[in-house]
């Protein structure tokens, strides 16, 4: 039954052409029933996410061309847009929106510097982590409960002023725009916390111990090595928090700014993202609505084309 | 200069444990002091959720004030329960629509299949803000906003671009030759999946489940705007009651704290699974 090396790939292929011709039907027929079976698999999502949110991004592009109250919309035509960017309040709330944007590098800052921490697995981390995690499960609803009284005048944040000394600057952090876009600010990074550690504690652990332990023996101090190889080794976990920050500052401060401050002073604490509801619940102008949310939307999708390129789908493994 | 260092070596090993043991001390320190900066709020909620507004005005004294006047306020255990009939539902849809269309996009190619994979995770980056008013007609078009059901189809539509993007990734780290033995014994694609994937795909299951029941319990926008007054969530519930000025805050606190409470077992439970979500795609 030995066969020599030269007839071995002859038979070899002769075997699988005989295979091929035999199964080929029965394959085919195999693929035909895998090919039906993914179809009919994956449609439900599909048409959910079409229905329910691919449809209605049609709908607001169209209706932010209109006049809407719900019930009958009036054609305007693009020239909404070419108004909107004439209109001061749109530039008044997207003002709003960057100045919260200088909130992120700090709600990238402060986690970096905590996973740091946390890396040094000093006894007890693990009690630690869970501890800054856990703001990631209360909505933003309690928490802006809880920040309302923090930073009113007679707020907890003025009485530890107060019990340090400085009772006089004693203020409602809340009824100044600015201070109350910044005391909005402040609770974000707090929120972001939890996400954002975790984050980087999951890029840490992916780090080759050898690589720090090399910068250790070359002499490096802690805060060296922090910065010139434990740093740019996390570029793709910053980059992914980054992006997961800004979606959040735009998108996730409803909550808060509907508990907080309704959107004050003023136009104070009002973001693109509640001057939708605004507009829309408030003032009926479901057009306008419209209009700010395709705004939005924009800014979202280059956000998630973003985020897109930086989680890789093909990669199972992790689990 | 070599000479010194020699003599010095002894006392420098000394020195060297010294620092390290200062710098666990200065490391232990900051994260207690971190910790309670993420706490604080917890105890105040807590603390001041047993007063009664004059307790709380004074900062002294505890009692059940707070939590009277919130059940007086607010259907609680209604609004409780309506959250986690709109959690159940929304996340049952959200299992079934991405387990399935996981599948079918790791294991059941066809031809477009990566196109729409990509159209249906793209979907991920639409803001419901965006479309809240178009949402709210069609909806209320065809009637679903008097009841549970067009709150819990939003939900299962936003959640679903991530859970299925999640259960894709877990499907192809499955082999190849394990679903076509199974088919090829008979068993077929449809019983393939529910047989030999879903049992498989477990951990992956759980995660999707606690990382959207979190975010669900603790929404507001959709609770507030889908559902009617009557069958609103406890999230929705709390927010409405606090924009009432005469509401007090230690019930207030009270409200925050229930409706917190589930949401923090879950996590306390499940911890690791919400980990694994959030960093999901990450790995490496």
């Amino acid at each position: 039954m030995s066969l020599t090396e030269a007839e071995a790939p002859a038979v070899a292929r002769s075997a699988s052409r005989r295979r091929g011709r035999n199964s080929s039907p029965a394959r085919s027929r195999l693929a035909r029933r895998r090919r039906r079976a993914g179809i009919v698999l994956s449609l439900p999502a599909v048409a959910l996410v079409i229905a329910l949110l691919g449809l209605p991004v049609g709908q607001a592009v169209y209706y932010s061309m209109t006049q809407w109250n719900g019930l009958t919309a009036t054609w305007i035509g693009p020239s909404t847009y070419t108004a909107l960017v004439k209109d001061p309040i749109f530039w008044r709330v997207v003002q709003n929106n960057a100045l919260l944007l200088l909130a992120v590098p700090v709600a990238i800052g402060i986690p970096l510097v905590i996973a740091a921490l946390l890396n040094e697995h000093v006894r007890g981390w693990r009690f630690f982590r869970s501890v800054y995690f856990l703001p990631t499960a209360i909505s933003w609803v309690v928490i802006g409960m809880f920040a309302l009284r923090f930073f009113s005048a007679t707020g907890v944040l003025n009485g530890l002023l107060a019990h340090l000394g400085f009772g006089a600057s004693a203020t409602d952090m809340l009824a100044g725009e600015h201070s109350a876009l910044a005391a909005l600010a402040i609770t974000f990074i707090w929120s972001m916390v939890g996400t954002n550690t975790i984050i980087f504690l999951t890029g840490m652990a992916t780090l080759d111990p050898t690589l720090v332990e090399a910068a250790r023996v070359d002499g490096l101090s802690r805060i060296g090595i922090f910065f010139r190889v434990t740093l740019p080794l996390l570029t793709r976990f910053i980059q992914f928090s980054f992006v997961i920050t800004v979606i959040s500052a735009f998108s996730a401060l409803f909550s808060l700014i509907f508990v907080m401050t309704s959107g004050g002073p003023g136009f104070g604490t009002t973001t693109l993202e509640f001057f939708i509801y605004q507009a829309g619940f408030q003032q009926v102008q479901l057009g306008t609505a419209a209009l700010y949310g395709v705004v939005l939307f924009v800014i979202m999708a280059i956000a998630g084309l973003i985020q897109l390129r930086l989680i890789k789908p093909d990669d199972g493994e992790g689990w | 200069m070599t000479t010194s260092r020699a003599t010095a070596q002894l006392p420098q090993r000394n020195t060297m444990r010294l620092r390290g043991k200062i710098t666990t001390a200065a490391l232990l320190l900051t994260m207690v002091i971190v910790a309670v900066v993420m706490l604080y709020p917890f105890w105040y909620i807590v603390d001041n959720a047993f007063r009664g507004q004059g307790q709380y005005d004074r900062q002294s004294g505890h009692s059940l004030g707070g939590w009277r006047q919130l059940f007086a306020n607010l259907p609680v255990g209604g609004q409780l329960l309506n959250s986690t009939v709109v959690c159940v539902a929304a996340i049952a849809i959200i299992l079934i629509v991405s387990t399935t269309a996981g599948f079918a996009f790791a294991k059941l190619r066809y031809r477009g299949s990566g196109l729409v994979f990509l159209l249906v995770v793209s979907a991920l980056m639409v803001p419901l803000q965006s479309i809240l008013f178009p949402e709210f007609v069609n909806l209320s078009n065809v009637h679903l906003t008097s009841s549970y059901a067009g709150a819990v189809l939003v939900y299962a539509a936003l959640g679903t671009p991530f859970a299925t993007f999640l259960m894709a990734t877990y499907y192809r780290g499955i082999s190849d030759e394990l679903i076509e033995a199974a088919v090829i014994d008979g068993l077929g694609y449809e019983r393939t999946f529910l047989q030999i994937a879903i049992p498989l795909s477990l951990p992956a299951i759980a995660t999707v489940t606690v990382l959207q029941f979190i975010q669900i319990w603790d929404d507001l926008l959709v609770g507030l705007f889908f559902l009617p007054t009557n069958q609103r969530t406890i999230t929705a519930g709390l927010a409405t009651l606090s924009t009432g000025r005469t509401t007090s805050v230690p019930s207030l606190m009270a409200g925050s704290l229930i409706s917190a409470i589930p949401a923090i077992i879950v996590y306390l439970i499940f911890q690791r699974h919400l980990v694994k979500g959030l960093t999901l795609g990450m790995g490496k």
